[in-house]
């Protein structure tokens, strides 16, 4: 396939009149692909912000923002977005679209693609263009990474999760187009979102804290978990979790690291009862030290860590727990 | 009556689950020997349905599209108290996308007389996306909330549900008809019962093929994908690894030592 | 040809059974073993996942299912709690006399009830001199006007003190060849359970004495007529008592092979785990030899029964085979554990207790060869 210069775009949300760091992150990587193929890379952002908002994705990459700020833009609405997306990019035909694996991303990507009758990939790991001028993206599976691509249909698009791409180097020289995007007309909501509520959740936030103590499905049991969670409190870490442990019922999805959960870059990891998948290790690449607790001597975990402890943790980490707080005892004292 | 459809996903067993390879020459997954189960996340749209149905009159149809082995997942869906189970089954829906598992979905759930509602699962434990609830609303020209957590107000012309967010949740008012995935937090999903499976007896699966869908080849399974598998990288791990030795005390006081002489650890 | 498969059906009961006990029994097992009481939770659960009205026929309420549809729910019962599978085993065999025996108003009278966990039921045969000689039953009953008067003691119930119907055996005050059998209510004027037993396994599951003293039962509740008692009882114990100790045995069986695969897998030794080394490994085989050879037993005697046949004999076989078979899986799953084999808290120990009340419980392994020998001489 010959390669095309259409543009690069970058669904930027806002919340609150705040962009989410992601786009930015998303807006560098979509410099670096619009730069591999000649072509511009463009932002478009949904909603009313402040103009060093809008500068910031400039700064960021960005050669074009396209800028619906009508109050009907104000909170997601996913009937108005998707349309609107969908008409511009009718129009302006891009080759790629990406998102950020928010909440709203993960059910705005869909609509669009199934709009567009093109394809689209789940929470990549990386984006490249390859030899043939198309877009690589690459997701964990199967104890490797698998490239996904899309040869024919355009656009192109792909969620990404918040630290899987650097938020990138502002320059502040540059500047670019800003567009005006207007709501569809004469459209009857059918989805309307009446009330948003937020309680952001005590302590560090799990991609900030300087430990994370993470826990999987080897916990065994609520009792297990609930072990796991002290060995976190002992440590001031914060907790997190594989998605079979999200899945048994014993923690929020807040809590999952990787690929289609958070991404963080702890000084210390420790990683008790999981094997290692890689949808979940993904999201651990940056960590200065790591340790895993596992019964298994060959649980691919252990290839992945810096030490290995080979102990039931449901054995070990009250014995771990019950040593940190004489630590810290004897420290105090 | 409410007719409510449930999309259900047949994966394989994940204690099995590292059995699971690519084929080299389709790139897609082979499943071989793998015994199929209830995508864990689809038992809660599931119970959802059938708790909706509990507090008002409702027929649940479930659908599934799969290797004929899935037949076995819309038999215990039966038995979970689903009036009637459509299994999709065709080689040519093999190697299918969540673009061209949606538009097959689509074909299906469109033969249905009416339909008020379709539930599915927030995702499959095998894929690992979350596509094919909205992809199918956008086919069926429904609206769609992703995440729901609690259904408000159900049963209606226009239902309230809260759905997830980060730290949080939306209230959104929805016009039915309308497309639904379910968050694992919104219900515990109830477990087989000796009298449901008996019940289930008298319930039929019907198997549809390409040709009752009416559709084009070209349009579902690998052929009808958007996406293709293109290559598979090894990763190579940076870090080796201390096993650390002695009894459990010993590991312990040993482990704390090291992270604290490279200073992690205060 | 024979086919040993069972039926996709079959497979989809026994995973709603397994779903059961582990998300409903298992976690009442702590509390079982620690207090030796504490059944109540685990017959409640029984009841409301109707487990009690397998075998009761549809019309009455019950899942009209049959014995190999109830050694399935035993076995994957008994694999998490040994106790809660006797208690269950034992309801049965005080509701079976009931569906062979029972006339239709004694049937429209107890088997709903029964079936719906309204009810709960057991046999009471067993007294102090011994359960395997029925013959020796002091227990006696005279008949005065439209009721019949019991007196006597009962022992080693199961469910003694949980079951409010109680399929008693009695010998004739004048005629000590006369046994009958009465469908005995525990709020009848006479009736009392007195004594618990502390067994040393299956701890948590009801065992205890009843006490009959001029216990008044109204003649409508004689079961299968008078002088018919000893048939009564002795088609109830053969057919479903061991059966059903079979099912607890297999169960047993599995659970040991489970912890055994999994604590080798776990267990380092000489810097490898314990399942490379071929004592182990050994000891494995012989635990699945013996499982796999029980279970032959145990659903050819099922299939027999479910097919209109008599399974007595064929189930004495299988009862003194897989009995025998648990206590030899405790105590090589306890083996392969070594030190932890002899702690508490490894579950094992449970295991080999619970294994020791298999032999008994419905017959120990030498009243089976003789069952079984009278079989091949007669």
């Amino acid at each position: 396939m010959s390669r095309s210069d259409n543009p690069v775009w970058v669904i930027a949300e806002q919340v609150s009149e705040i962009i989410p760091t992601v786009c930015f992150e998303l807006v560098g990587q979509a410099r670096k692909l619009a730069d591999d193929l000649g072509a511009s890379a463009e932002a478009l952002l949904l909603g009313e912000v402040t103009r060093d908002q809008i500068d910031l994705l400039f700064y960021s990459g960005a050669d074009v923002v396209y800028h619906g700020n009508s109050p009907d833009f104000g909170i997601y609405q996913s009937e108005i977005y998707s349309e609107t997306i969908v008409t511009l990019s009718k129009e302006t035909q891009p080759q790629i679209i990406l998102l950020g694996s928010t909440f709203i991303g993960r059910e705005l990507a869909p609509i669009i693609a199934a709009k567009l009758g093109t394809g689209l990939t789940a929470h990549c790991m990386d984006l490249f263009i390859n030899e043939e001028h198309i877009l690589g993206q690459r997701i964990p599976a199967y104890g490797g990474l698998i490239s996904i691509t899309c040869p024919e249909k355009r656009p192109q698009i792909a969620t990404v999760a918040q630290g899987v791409f650097q938020v990138p180097e502002l320059d502040k020289n540059r500047s670019g187009k800003i567009l005006p995007v207007e709501p569809p007309v004469g459209l009857k909501l059918r989805v309307k979102t009446l009330e948003v509520v937020i309680k952001k959740p005590e302590g560090v936030p799990l991609e900030e804290a300087p430990i994370v103590v993470a826990g999987g499905s080897g916990a065994g049991c609520v009792e297990g978990w609930q072990e796991i969670k002290t060995l976190a409190d002992v440590l001031d870490a914060a907790l997190g979790s594989t998605r079979p442990a999200v899945d048994e019922g014993w923690t929020d999805l807040d809590t999952m690291i990787g690929q289609s959960g958070k991404m963080v870059n702890p000084e210390l990891y420790i990683g008790v009862g999981l094997s290692g998948e890689q949808q979940h290790m993904v999201g651990i690449t940056n960590a200065k030290v790591m340790v895993a607790i596992n019964n298994d001597p060959k649980s691919p975990v252990f290839e992945q860590v810096d030490y290995g402890i080979v102990e039931d943790c449901r054995e070990f980490v009250p014995l771990l727990v019950k040593k940190l707080q004489g630590k810290n005892k004897k420290s105090r004292t | 009556m409410l007719s409510i459809v449930v999309c259900v996903k047949a994966v394989p067993d994940l204690d099995e689950a590292d059995k699971i390879r690519i084929d080299p020459d389709t790139k897609a997954l082979t499943r071989h020997d793998i015994p199929l189960v209830i995508n864990p996340l689809d038992r809660n749209a599931l119970e959802a349905a059938l708790q909706i149905k509990e507090k008002g009159e409702a027929h649940i149809t479930i659908i599934s599209m799969g290797p004929p082995s899935a037949g076995n997942v819309v038999k215990e869906c039966l038995a979970l108290g689903v009036d009637q189970g459509i299994l999709l089954s065709d080689p040519a829906f093999a190697g299918a996308d969540a673009f061209a598992t949606a538009y097959t979905l689509y074909k299906a759930i469109d033969k249905l007389d009416s339909v008020d509602c379709v539930f599915c699962g927030r995702a499959s434990s095998d894929g690992a996306t979350e596509w094919v609830g909205p992809e199918l609303a956008t086919f069926l020209r429904m609206p769609v909330v992703t995440m729901v957590r609690e259904f408000v107000e159900a049963g209606g012309n226009s239902w309230k549900v809260k759905a997830d967010i980060e730290d949080g949740y939306r209230l959104v008012q929805v016009e039915m008809p309308a497309v639904f995935t379910v968050t694992h937090t919104a219900n515990t999903p109830r477990t087989l019962s000796f009298s449901g499976i008996i019940k289930a007896r008298k319930k039929e699966i019907t198997t549809w093929i390409l040709d009752d869908l009416g559709v084009a080849e070209e349009s579902v399974g690998l052929k009808g994908s958007p996406t293709i598998v293109s290559d598979l990288t090894v990763v190579e791990s940076k870090r080796t690894c201390q096993i650390i030795e002695g009894t459990l005390e010993e590991k312990a006081d040993i482990l704390i030592n090291k992270l604290i002489s490279s200073g992690v650890l205060l | 040809m024979i086919d040993f498969t069972f039926t996709d059906e079959q497979e989809l009961f026994r995973k709603a059974a397994r779903e059961f006990a582990e998300t409903q029994i298992a976690p009442l097992v702590p509390k079982m073993e620690e207090t030796g009481r504490d059944w109540d939770p685990a017959i409640k659960a029984l009841c409301d996942a109707e487990m009690m009205a397998i075998t009761i026929p549809e019309e009455y309420g019950g899942l009209g299912l049959g014995y190999v549809e109830r050694l399935i729910a035993l076995e994957e019962i008994a694999r998490v709690s040994v106790a809660t599978a006797m208690m269950m085993q034992v309801g049965a065999l005080g509701t079976a006399p009931i569906i062979v025996f029972g006339s239709e108003e004694q049937k429209k009278k107890y088997l709903p009830g029964l079936a719906s966990g309204k009810h709960f039921a057991t046999v009471a045969v067993t007294e102090p001199s011994g359960g395997s000689d029925p013959k020796g039953c002091t227990t006696t009953y005279k008949k005065q006007g439209d009721s019949y008067f019991l007196n006597g003691r009962k022992c080693f119930i199961t469910n003694s003190h949980i079951a409010d119907v109680q399929v008693v055996m009695a010998v004739d005050e004048e005629n000590p060849d006369s046994f009958s059998t009465f469908i005995v209510e525990s709020g009848m004027k006479g009736f009392k359970p007195t004594h618990e037993e502390h067994k040393v396994g299956m701890r948590g599951c009801n065992t205890g004495e009843i006490e009959l003293k001029d216990c008044e039962v109204p003649a409508e509740n004689l079961l299968g007529g008078e002088g018919k008692g000893m048939r009564v009882a002795m088609t109830a114990i053969g057919d479903v008592g061991r059966g059903g100790m079979v099912g607890c045995s297999l169960g047993l069986q599995q659970a040991c092979l489970e912890a055994s695969i999994k604590f080798a897998n776990e267990r380092i030794l000489y810097g490898k785990p314990i399942n490379r080394l071929q004592a182990i490994q050994f000891k494995l085989a012989e635990i699945k030899i013996d499982l796999d050879a029980g279970r032959l037993l145990g659903y050819r005697a099922a299939s027999i029964q479910d097919a209109g046949g008599r399974s007595s004999n064929e189930f004495a076989v299988a009862k003194y085979y897989t009995a025998e078979a648990a206590q030899r899986a405790a105590k090589m799953a306890a083996d392969i554990h070594g030190g932890y084999g002899c702690m508490e808290e490894f579950v094992v120990t449970r295991y080999l207790r619970d294994s020791f009340v298999l032999g008994p419980s419905a017959g120990t392994s030498d009243i089976m060869k003789v069952i079984i020998s009278r079989w091949v001489l007669s």
